[in-house]
């Protein structure tokens, strides 16, 4: 049986500054995460977030700056904007769209950020697809 | 330019059923600037249909590419090879480059990925607007460069009708704009006005679609 794996990937000034603080502390990443550091969310392009399924990941969650916070401006709107597109992709697919997550950060949220690690993909898939087709 | 969108994704995971070699060609011209056919759709798709066989447990191996015109055979040379290794060519260029394609390779499947809608102008990022519907006479000169025939949801070449309220259509008040509030407008910016004076005849439609499909020939520019 193929391991589980889950994928985050978050701006550097936000959730890679949280992630730095986290690792401080002696906190580690769950095994089975694979953190993916961007110079800002808005460089997270809609082939990443396919990508990160396609490697295999169950879920995926996406870290951006608050709204108004963004160093480049609008990074988070636009990376709501295809998140918003992906989680369509995938609901074509036949994957329950609540398996791409987008959260917006500031760079002292290191506690919420190991929260969103820690309750990424839980309950497990299959029934995050019930939950999703009972809420449709 | 052309502008199309993308099939939805079950249509074309049926229509590639069964298969386990792909190529996805994508098509660098028209629908690469309306965001459906270049590069990075072509990225976007092959990955989507990679997890979705990853997902029922299909083998499915993808190529892909993105040529230059897939509507002109010199730059569908350059993918033959990929065409000759694979079961299936699920093509994202327009209609004109499917069929290109196909007439080229007469012995491959070739499949459209996209669905091919008008010839149009992009109005802002990610909105796209009919503007022309190749009707072979060309009346823009009449009517300040706006085309009535494409603009107004009824064709009319004597308007407005009755349905024009506030510059919008009756058809989709929301959305259309009145074709023949545009053209006033227009005539009247640029002092023409009085060719509203003037009856419009019935258009001729010989030189659009009625004689089956259209041809040009330039004997001066032919090998």
């Amino acid at each position: 049986m193929q391991a589980r794996k889950r994928v985050v990937m978050g701006c550097a000034r936000s959730a890679g500054v949280a992630m730095q603080n986290l690792r401080a502390t002696g906190w580690s990443l769950p095994d089975d995460v694979e953190w993916v550091e961007m110079p800002c969310a808005s460089a997270i392009a809609e082939l990443h977030m396919m990508r990160a399924f396609e490697s295999g990941a169950e879920n995926v969650l996406v870290l951006s700056c608050h709204h108004g916070a963004c160093r480049s401006l609008e990074g988070d709107e636009r990376l709501a904007r295809r998140v918003t597109a992906v989680q369509a992709l995938l609901t074509e697919i036949g994957i329950a769209p609540s398996a791409l997550v987008h959260q917006r950060m500031a760079p002292n949220m290191a506690s919420d950020l190991r929260t969103w690690i820690a309750s990424l993909g839980a309950p497990q898939p299959c029934l995050a697809h019930e939950q999703d087709a009972g809420e449709a | 330019m052309i502008v199309a969108e993308r099939k939805p994704l079950p249509e074309i995971i049926e229509s590639i059923a069964g298969v386990k070699k792909l190529l996805v060609v994508g098509c660098n011209t028209c629908v690469a600037v309306c965001l459906a056919g270049g590069e990075r759709e072509v990225a976007l798709l092959s990955s989507a249909l990679r997890i979705a066989a990853n997902k029922d447990g299909r083998e499915l191996d993808i190529l892909e590419c993105c040529i230059e015109r897939q509507c002109e055979q010199e730059y569908n040379r350059e993918v033959a090879a990929e065409v000759a290794d694979v079961e299936v060519v699920l093509s994202m260029a327009c209609g004109v480059g499917v069929q290109t394609m196909a007439q080229q390779f007469p012995n491959a499947i070739i499949y459209p990925a996209l669905n091919t809608t008008f010839m149009g102008q992009p109005d802002e990022l990610g909105s796209w607007s009919e503007r022309c519907l190749g009707c072979g006479n060309c009346v823009l000169a009449q009517f300040g460069g706006i085309c009535p025939i494409t603009r107004c949801a009824k064709n009319l070449l004597n308007g407005p009708c009755g349905g024009s309220a506030d510059g919008r259509c009756e058809v989709d008040p929301e959305h259309l704009e009145c074709a023949w509030q545009l053209i006033y407008d227009r005539l009247k910016a640029i002092g023409q006005l009085d060719r509203l004076m003037e009856i419009t005849p019935a258009k001729d439609w010989s030189p659009s679609r009625h004689g089956g499909p259209r041809q040009i020939v330039r004997e001066d520019v032919q090998a």
